[in-house]
């Protein structure tokens, strides 16, 4: 993972409506979404957004239905025009391009992984995985040797011939990652992708997702509105909210500092043990001196869940916390406890109920 | 005197009207009637419709019915020859192609021409049961004496049809990606298809020498092409947006999403088009030869003008047995396509 910005989102603006740059005005003056509808009869799609997209790190962009999030998605390829704002791609402005210079970002630069896979019925699961090669003009030998091995990457050995209603949602949607990873274009746009699979194949589908992105590192923007796929997936997360960026940073630390009523509500319902890490919570070693009298090591990225199982429920013990192994702190059995339990929002989620 | 005096007298418009009266126009049943002292009735119950008849009556100036159809009549007429001095060029093709493919089947032996049809029939379903079904029905025609006119009607049939896809898919597809073409291009379609078959001869008639095979090529094309149209704007336009959206986030260009994309998936409502577009030709190829089109119509048609029961319920039939063929064969082709991607 590096830290070059892949993508850079400026002051994105996007008002639909009979005429959006007249509803800007009355948004950069404050106006508010409800106002905007029934005074003007616009909708504010999406307000003010800004984002820098990690090359080679998973950004998730998490919110409910209606936040706004497969609007921002459709941006960064120009599906959807913004009103105002400015998208960078390699520090090239996309608002300014022309048709062609817009159809070579679609083609080799970016690619789009769909919720409802849309998938080519009439072609075969190999020439759907060769769509964007062949969309370039690739010749169809070459292509279809291309979509054979990333269809092989994503466990579809031996389905090459069939077609996608003969296969299942899960598989469909391999489909979908193999046609992307085919493309072999440096970001991958995911609206979805996993939304429509039932809960065990979308385990299978984030695993693999990972475990595809440890060897290729793209920059994947990751739209979901399932929060425990957002931590699990996210190295940058993003939590949209009637269409503007309520708070953005590393999953760990909003899990551990939510800014907002409506994040903190968000977060109260997570299996914390299972999303924290111990980096998040560990004491970093005092002077390099490692502690005497400790109950053993853990992994630095391990979760919480993990030093329960090691401890055996006794709060009293202390653990070494080791990177590289390279001792780096400590973690005490009392902050993870404390960890675990939202610091405001389990009661104000209590006094709902 | 008629009803409506009074209306012309009020308004001031006797004398205008009385200009107009022509002492010697044609003598209607009524004014035999005034003539010979019966004099009419006049209560609420038979006040008669303002009419143009019924107006005329009273008001010499006001036009009567008849010349509403005059007028029309004349206005065609007027017209006619530079219509036909464009249409005449444009369509001529249509009577090489038509006279051509009625010459070829008339030279094509029934042992080769048999044949070639089942591997046409077996090609486009795949089903050696429809192809003996087919051979049996052509085969009984033919052993009725009946083969020749199948064949023309056939011919025709064929011509027909593929100039309807030729035209209706681009047209179709014209008309799918303009709400505005769509919106003028459909009342003309609702117009083709709700005229009645006959009435497209008339104009035609005039317009072209009734010895050309293109006057009823245009008639059975202008009849049959409104499926294939309609069908092939909507397939386009039921595409699944998802798809098309994906489509475009690969970059394609127009060209590409229309060929690779678009009309393959409109493809099942597509054929149903060309399905219904290949039944409607055959209806229209019956009436047809009422303008000298070749075929089992001009058997029907003897059927009715000489009362020759027999010959006509015979070439009835075998209408019904194409008809017959060409549904189930269009239908398995249909079918073939549809497999291809369930919905």
């Amino acid at each position: 993972m590096t830290n070059d910005i892949k993508v850079s989102i400026k002051n994105l603006y996007k008002i639909f409506g009979s005429d959006p740059v007249m509803a800007l005005e009355h948004v950069k003056n404050g106006t508010s979404k409800t106002d905007l509808l029934s005074q003007h009869n616009h909708v504010l799609g999406l307000q003010d957004i800004n984002i820098d997209i990690r090359s080679g790190a998973i950004t998730v962009i998490m919110g409910l239905s209606g936040s706004g999030k497969s609007t921002l998605i459709r941006h960064l390829n120009r599906l959807i025009e913004p009103t105002a704002g400015q998208i960078d791609v390699d520090g090239d402005n996309v608002l300014a391009y022309d048709e062609a210079q817009l159809r070579n970002l679609r083609r080799q630069v970016m690619s789009m992984v769909f919720q409802k896979f849309a998938l080519l019925p009439h072609r075969t699961v190999a020439q759907n995985a060769g769509t964007m090669l062949k969309v370039r003009g690739v010749g169809k030998r070459e292509y279809m040797a291309e979509a054979e091995k990333w269809l092989n990457r994503v466990g579809l050995e031996g389905f090459g011939e069939r077609y996608p209603h003969q296969l299942s949602g899960g598989m469909q949607q391999r489909v979908g990652i193999a046609r992307a990873l085919t493309s072999n274009s440096p970001i991958m746009l995911m609206d979805e992708a996993f939304s429509a699979l039932d809960p065990l194949i979308r385990t299978d589908m984030q695993d693999l997702l990972l475990e595809l992105q440890q060897e290729l590192l793209k920059t994947i923007v990751f739209i979901t509105h399932d929060l425990d796929e957002a931590l699990k997936l996210a190295d940058h997360l993003v939590i949209l909210k009637d269409g503007f960026i309520v708070q953005q940073g590393e999953p760990q630390h909003i899990l551990l500092n939510p800014n907002d009523p409506y994040i903190e509500d968000f977060v109260s319902d997570i299996n914390r043990a299972r999303v924290l890490r111990i980096r998040s919570i560990m004491a970093p070693l005092e002077h390099g001196v490692v502690p005497t009298g400790t109950h053993g090591e853990v992994q630095f990225d391990d979760t919480l869940e993990s030093v329960i199982a090691l401890s055996d429920g006794d709060t009293s013990q202390t653990f070494v916390v080791v990177q590289n192994q390279q001792p780096v702190g400590t973690l005490t059995m009392k902050d993870l406890v404390k960890a675990l339990v939202p610091r405001v929002a389990s009661q104000a989620g209590a006094r709902k109920y | 005197m008629a009803y409506y005096d009074f209306v012309f007298d009020k308004i001031g418009l006797r004398e205008w009207c009385d200009a107009g009266k022509s002492a010697d126009g044609p003598v209607s049943m009524a004014d035999l009637l005034a003539r010979a002292g019966v004099e009419q009735e006049t209560s609420a119950l038979n006040v008669p419709f303002p009419s143009l008849d019924e107006l005329h009556k009273a008001c010499g100036s006001i036009a009567q019915s008849r010349d509403v159809t005059k007028g029309v009549e004349t206005g065609f007429l007027a017209i006619k020859d530079v219509l036909r001095f464009v249409l005449d060029p444009l369509t001529q093709p249509l009577s090489w192609i038509l006279n051509s493919a009625l010459s070829g089947i008339e030279a094509t032996p029934w042992w080769i021409m048999l044949p070639i049809l089942a591997l046409v029939v077996y090609f486009a379903s795949r089903s050696a049961r429809l192809v003996v079904f087919v051979m049996s029905c052509l085969m009984f025609l033919a052993f009725v004496d009946h083969y020749d006119y199948a064949m023309q009607t056939l011919a025709i049939i064929f011509v027909c049809a593929a100039l309807c896809v030729l035209l209706g898919v681009p047209i179709g597809i014209a008309m799918s990606r303009s709400d505005r073409l769509q919106r003028m291009i459909i009342p003309v379609l609702d117009m083709l298809q709700t005229l009645p078959p006959f009435v497209y001869l008339i104009p035609l008639i005039f317009l072209f020498s009734i010895t050309e095979p293109k006057l009823y090529g245009i008639a059975i094309i202008l009849y049959a092409i409104v499926p294939v149209i309609r069908l092939t704007n909507l397939g386009i336009r039921l595409v699944d947006k998802d798809v098309i959206e994906a489509a475009d986030s690969f970059g394609m260009t127009d060209r590409q999403k229309l060929f690779g994309v678009q009309i393959p998936l409109a493809l099942p409502n597509i054929m149903a088009g060309v399905n219904q577009t290949i039944m409607m030709s055959l209806a229209m190829v019956v009436i047809a030869s009422l303008v000298s089109a070749p075929g089992l119509g001009v058997l029907v048609l003897r059927g009715i003008r000489n009362l020759e029961l027999g010959v006509g319920l015979v070439a009835g039939f075998g209408v019904v047995l194409l008809a017959i063929v060409l549904d189930r064969v269009t239908k398995a082709a249909l079918d073939r396509v549809n497999s291809a991607q369930p919905r």
